[in-house]
């Protein structure tokens, strides 16, 4: 296990409160707690490729990152609708 | 490896800073407040991608996490701010400026 795989493992654990956030706090509280939690994920992916030696893997990241952008305009708009 | 010393400062940088976002994300009381720790993880997350662009130089893995980094600071301002109008129509049910709310605005 190298020092890769390590602060993975240390930002995965730190997706546990934002988990909590989005289950117990308000819809908004959940909403920047997603977006958080989105920047998190990210951040594990492109570590992941690097320490497991998968350079291509790095394009899960890529996709990740746009598709947490697409989802968090989607939710603020939802959100702004519903009221 | 002269390179090593960089990375793990750098790493080290960027998971410190996405965990405080994090403790300041669950610490803080209102919403507009738990907002502002989405810049912070931005930031981690550029450092951590900075880190692996130094290990590896510009090949495959190096340049798409430096964009990556760059993108997710970039959309995060932008997710930020559309967060926070949304905040605050759910709370005053407009957008617009009240008339009497004590706001600081340049009229044309």
């Amino acid at each position: 296990m190298n020092e890769w795989l390590v602060a993975a493992t240390v930002l995965v654990v730190a997706l546990a409160p934002c988990l909590a956030l989005c289950m117990a706090g308000q819809p908004v509280d959940g909403l920047v707690a997603l977006e958080i939690a989105g920047i998190l994920t990210t951040a594990i992916l492109v570590l992941l490729a690097e320490g497991l030696h998968r350079q291509s893997f790095v394009d899960l990241a890529v996709v990740f990152a746009v598709l947490n952008f697409a989802g968090g305009l989607a939710f603020a708009r939802m959100l702004e609708r519903r009221l | 490896m002269t390179r090593e010393l960089p990375v793990a400062i750098l790493l080290v940088a960027g998971v410190a800073l996405m965990l405080l976002s994090c403790v300041g994300l669950v610490a803080m009381r209102s919403t507009l407040d738990r907002l502002h720790y989405a810049g912070p993880a931005g930031l981690g997350a550029l450092l951590v991608s900075t880190a692996v662009t130094v290990e590896e130089s510009f090949s495959l893995i190096g340049n798409k996490s430096l964009a990556v980094g760059v993108f997710v600071v970039l959309s995060g301002v932008v997710l930020v701010h559309v967060t926070a109008r949304a905040v605050r129509v759910h709370e005053l049910g407009r957008w617009e400026i009240g008339r009497g709310e004590d706001v600081e605005v340049e009229e044309p």
